[in-house]
């Protein structure tokens, strides 16, 4: 048979499939609106960094440090004529209100002339940076609210004071999602100056940004960043980005984010699927004569599976491609449903690849699904057209191993291209596999208990529900799983992120600090002590630290040995290399454990102690000699021992700590840490703020609940997904409840004309799908809290709660949503006069 | 025309499947002196309630080409048995079957498909048309499966020639039972098989219009010269057909 001659038969198939096109299309189309949706918003975002490159990045190269820039970085840009620099120095510090008393901590940036090189400040009235001189700031609105005050208020910075001349609306390079410990405020570099928050010890982040001339070419900005890697002078301790690198370390991030939503998205087309199989299966079990007759005119049973795979190809391009469309949409109802999750004037494209690539997975998701149902065909004997008992025929073997296998690599190269990674599309599939055998078992378990119930003891309303429940049936089992894995990932993630919320927002354990205290001086701690003691702190400890860049690891250059491990910010083993280093001295807390080595073994020499993970990325081990810079004198400490620590007991741990007098004569700073009631912290950070500007407290409750924050706004994503997943089971709840009504016709025509009213009779049905339902929340919750119960206590370490009302509270709402879809699913079936569907 | 430069027209043109040729060419039987259908003590059993029911018994049937016949007997003495193991739709037991030339009650389901695709046609009792599909589509199918160039225009030939040329695009349930018997046989005769094999083909319509279909049936056959094997309980039919075979409990009664 030629290729369009199938085709045109596959489309005449289509002639009678408007029911059954109906529930495919539902099913599968939702699954591909979540994989489209997902890939159109990464990619929507990813386009507009690109686009917005310069503004995010602020310049057409940056240069940042933790130390002043290079002064060399001037004679530098004098290569590039007509470049423009300007600079911003960005920190964490207080700002308290006179009038109010309140304080708040804020991220405090004193910008250069001509800040921003790219995009724009909004300011409310509107202005410029460089406008606001050396007296005057501008301030994010919640921090207007949170001190209770307002424009033309006075705000002490360290020791200056500010007029609040303008508020921030929005700026350059802000993403709503990234986490930031305060409101913004805007001050010149002179303010700055004035704060008297620059000197040593500061922990400021500096970054020189450059406008390149114009009609400077792409390559050349990216030859002129080399440069400066090459030729300033500690150049692998300085972050040089360009624009065209487009924010590597955002757009990397984006990617894990995309890869975590997309097998989200992707559990919902699984499951649409799932649906497909089903729909087929009923199909090919209705279209069995015509499958004899095929057969007996001559078709090989190969040749009947090609024709009703390429109609179902057909279907599921077309619903494929109605999904695909509606899930483009998705990035532009973004700025509706998390409106402050990107920059006012962050442009969201049309993504229509995400049309193509929607449509592709879902046709190649439906036939994996769809293929083993197909494999009936073989088992139709063309003797049926004679007699209607001729025994099926057996199979090839090859098709029944095939069959089975076919979904598996169907969902496995599926979520590999969602994915891009192997093992987590092994594992993905693994997974399903593995909670969809489970949850199968429980099902089966759950209709055999239905068939052994005596009915006798059941009231009237429960015994047509337990008997449907106990009827043979696969599609009834499979519509069962469906909505089980539903409701498995979506309550497995709220459970997962509930525990974590609520840890993150429960107290602290009792003996952790609060608060910790960064920047003090070390003729400063007495005055903090004492405040402390009065706000009813306890657990007062500080300890010195020292800040260093690490230069060499057993004589081996830091930038040899970066530029072998090669990476940014985001990769580990680089960073610890060229970040500042925070070393300490002291006595070890409990919270360290000795694995290799002897704390200080040898008096002739300085040495270090190492934390195991830290040791591991920087390459040393016991003996290794670590060269250190601290503030331009070179020390060298030589590692004695490895050691473990319990980083979530909050306390004050380092991953290097000195040897008692090896760095004595260094300077330092203090970091103190105390334990003060949460109604005691205010009060104490207000008089702080007041007494001791330069003193920086972190209070650990509030960042825990920032981090919730952000874990709630990151988890919308997902509870969006999961909503869709959801939906899908309960279409094909919903299409399962339709066939069945549909044959259960003649049964309803019957009951009617025996004088059972019609609320009656949708009571019991509604009692069969609550039943269903009820099946499907009860095993998908159950599995939902053991998954979340071992991967809380083995993998999170944030203890092992099992949720005992979870799969209750999900076999309760899943019981209600499927009453109520399959309700509407029956309408029809219900609605039919008795004497209609009697006379056939 | 020598038969195997027929082969090489038919394939040269399109209209002859490859691969049924080299099916032939496995399995070479000169068709011009060989029955169109042949068993050798043809068993079938089927299990009926832990026991197995034999069907049919050592039957042996030649059929020569060109002939027609008639399979008569009473209800449930393995007619339609007898007729779809000639067919190739059913697997004996044990004995031989041979169709064309050839013996095909060893071969797989995909060379019987391809036996009764190039060799045979059929009509039912009971239509066995496609539902989803006009009445030229359901003539079509055949065609399309053989790879028939000018398939559509053949189809409307065979629609006119069984007085449908108004109904092409009517579907089965828009037509009567006589008109979809007349569309079943125009798909039947669309490859022009050497053997059409009728079970009960005038069973689900009243004599006036069985009749109609009979001699539309022996119009057709005399033209192309198809062998013709017609399960019926009717005498009347099975007078006017060149043979009988008479079946009772599964075994030939008579034949004559």
């Amino acid at each position: 048979m030629r290729v369009a001659d199938g085709f045109a038969f596959a489309l005449r198939e289509s002639r009678g499939a408007r029911g059954r096109l109906f529930f495919f299309a539902v099913s599968l189309a939702l699954g591909v609106a979540a994989i489209t949706g997902v890939a159109a918003l990464v990619g929507a975002i990813d386009d507009g960094i690109r686009g917005k490159a310069r503004e995010l990045l602020g310049a057409d190269v940056a240069v940042a440090s933790r130390r002043a820039i290079p002064d060399e970085l001037d004679a530098l840009i004098a290569a590039m004529p007509g470049a423009r620099r300007t600079d911003v120095l960005d920190l964490s510090t207080m700002a308290r209100s006179e009038s109010s008393g309140k304080s708040r901590l804020v991220e405090l940036a004193g910008a250069g002339s001509g800040y921003p090189l790219f995009g724009s400040v909004e300011l409310d009235p509107p202005s410029s940076v460089d406008a606001l001189g050396p007296d005057r700031a501008a301030v994010g609105p919640e921090l207007l609210r949170d001190l209770g005050i307002g424009i033309g208020d006075r705000l002490a910075i360290g020791d200056a004071q500010f007029e609040i001349a303008a508020v921030v609306r929005d700026e350059p390079g802000r993403l709503g999602a990234a986490f930031q410990a305060g409101p913004r405020v805007f001050v010149t570099l002179e303010g700055l100056a004035r704060t008297g928050l620059t000197g040593f010890g500061s922990r400021i982040r500096y970054r020189a940004l450059l406008q390149a001339p114009a009609g400077f070419a792409a390559h050349e900005l990216d030859a002129f960043a080399r440069r400066l890697e090459d030729e300033l002078p500690g150049a692998v301790y300085l972050k040089v980005e360009t624009a065209s690198e487009s924010q590597p370390t955002i757009r990397r991030s984006l990617e894990r984010v995309e890869r975590y939503l997309a097998l989200a998205a992707l559990l919902s087309l699984v499951l649409g699927g799932v649906g497909v199989a089903q729909i087929v299966r009923a199909w090919v079990a209705s279209r069995t004569q015509a499958v004899a007759v095929l057969r007996a005119i001559g078709f090989r049973p190969r040749e009947v599976l090609f024709l009703f795979a390429l109609h179902v190809a057909i279907l599921a391009f077309l619903a494929s491609l109605v999904g695909a469309i509606a899930g483009t949409f998705l990035p532009f109802a973004l700025p509706a449903i998390a409106p402050d999750l990107l920059p006012k004037d962050f442009e969201l494209a049309w993504e229509p690849w995400a049309i193509v690539r929607g449509a592709l997975l879902g046709v190649a998701i439906a036939l994996a699904f769809a293929i083993p149902p197909l494999t009936a065909v073989w088992q139709v004997s063309p003797a049926r057209v004679l007699r209607s008992d001729a025994e099926p025929l057996p199979p090839p073997r090859m098709v029944s191993i095939g069959a089975g296998a076919f979904i598996a690599i169907g969902i496995l190269l599926s979520a590999w291209a969602q994915a891009r990674s192997f093992p987590l599309a092994a594992a993905f599939t693994g997974g399903l596999g593995v909670a969809a055998l489970l949850l199968g078992l429980g099902a089966r378990g759950l209709t055999f208990l239905a068939a052994w119930t005596p009915r006798e003891r059941l009231p009237a309303w429960l015994v047509h529900g337990v008997a449907a429940l106990a009827r043979p049936g696969a599609g009834t089992r499979g519509a069962v799983v469906a909505l089980g894995l539903a409701v498995l990932a979506v309550t497995s993630v709220a459970l997962v992120e509930r525990r974590l919320v609520e840890r993150l927002r429960s107290d602290l354990p009792a003996d952790a600090p609060s608060v910790f205290l960064l920047d003090v001086q070390p003729d400063q701690w007495s005055g903090v002590e004492s405040l402390l003691a009065r706000h009813g702190a306890r657990n007062i400890r500080a300890v010195p630290v020292v800040t260093a860049r690490l230069s060499a690891v057993d004589g081996v250059d830091v930038t040899q040995l970066s530029a072998e491990k090669g990476g940014d910010d985001l990769e580990r083993p680089r960073w610890v290399l060229t970040r500042e280093q925070r070393i300490t001295w002291g006595e070890l807390s409990a919270d360290n454990r000795i694995v290799d080595g002897a704390l200080w073994s040898d008096p002739s020499r300085a040495e270090v102690s190492l934390e195991e993970g830290f040791a591991r990325d920087l390459g040393a081990k016991v003996g290794s000699v670590l060269s250190f810079d601290v503030q331009g004198i070179a020390v060298q400490l030589v590692v004695s021992s490895i050691r473990t620590v319990e980083w979530d007991s909050f306390a004050i741990n380092f991953f290097l700590v000195a040897e008692p007098g090896a760095l004595d004569d260094a300077p330092h700073a203090l970091l103190g840490a105390a334990r003060i009631d949460a109604e005691s912290e205010g009060p104490f950070q207000d008089e702080l703020a007041r007494t001791l500007s330069n003193v920086t407290p972190i209070r650990v409750r509030t960042i825990l609940e920032k981090v919730a924050e952000v874990l709630q706004k990151l988890s919308l994503g997902v509870r969006l997904l999961g909503g869709f997943t959801i939906a899908v089971g309960l279409a094909i709840l919903a299409g399962v409840a339709a066939t069945a009504a549909m044959h259960r016709g003649r049964e309803v025509a019957l009951l009617k004309a025996l004088g059972v009213r019609r609320v009656t009779i949708a009571g019991l049905f509604a009692t069969e799908f609550a039943l269903f339902g009820f099946v499907a929340g009860f095993v998908g919750g159950t599995a939902a809290a053991v998954i979340a119960w071992q991967f809380l206590g083995r993998v999170t370490d944030l203890g092992a709660v099992f949720t005992w009302w979870a799969p209750l509270a999900a076999g309760a709402g899943t019981a209600v949503l499927s009453a109520a879809c399959g309700l509407l699913a029956s309408a029809r079936a219900l609605a039919a006069r008795p004497i209609e569907t009697l006379r056939g | 025309m020598d038969a195997n430069l027929a082969h090489l027209v038919l394939l040269a043109s399109g209209h002859l499947d490859p691969r049924v040729v080299a099916l032939r060419e496995l399995r070479e039987i000169p068709m011009s002196t060989s029955p169109a259908i042949a068993t050798v003590r043809l068993v079938k059993r089927l299990p009926s309630g832990g026991d197995m029911l034999t069907i049919l018994d050592e039957v042996d049937v030649e059929i020569r080409q060109g002939e027609s016949v008639a399979i008569v007997g009473p209800s449930g003495s393995g007619k339609s048995t007898l007729l779809g193991l000639m067919a190739g739709l059913d697997r004996p037991t044990s004995g031989e079957v041979w169709l064309a030339g050839r013996r095909i009650d060893r071969m797989s389901e995909d060379e019987l498909s391809l036996v009764r695709r190039e060799h045979v046609g059929f009509v039912f009792q009971s239509f066995q048309l496609l539902g989803n599909l006009t009445a030229l589509e359901n003539v079509l199918v055949p065609l399309e499966l053989a790879g028939h160039g000018g398939a559509r225009d053949r189809a409307r030939s065979l629609l006119s020639e069984v007085g449908l040329a108004e109904r092409t695009h009517h579907y089965p349930s828009q037509l009567s039972g006589g008109e979809q018997q007349r569309v079943a046989l125009a798909r039947a005769f669309a490859t022009e098989p050497a053997i059409l094999f009728a079970d009960e083909p005038t069973g689900n319509l009243d004599g006036t219009t069985g009749a109609a279909i009979l001699a539309l049936i022996a119009d057709l056959r005399a033209r192309r010269g198809t062998t013709l094997v017609l399960v019926t309980h009717d005498r009347e039919i099975a007078g006017s057909m060149d043979r009988r075979i008479a079946l009772r409990g599964g075994r030939i009664e008579a034949s004559s």
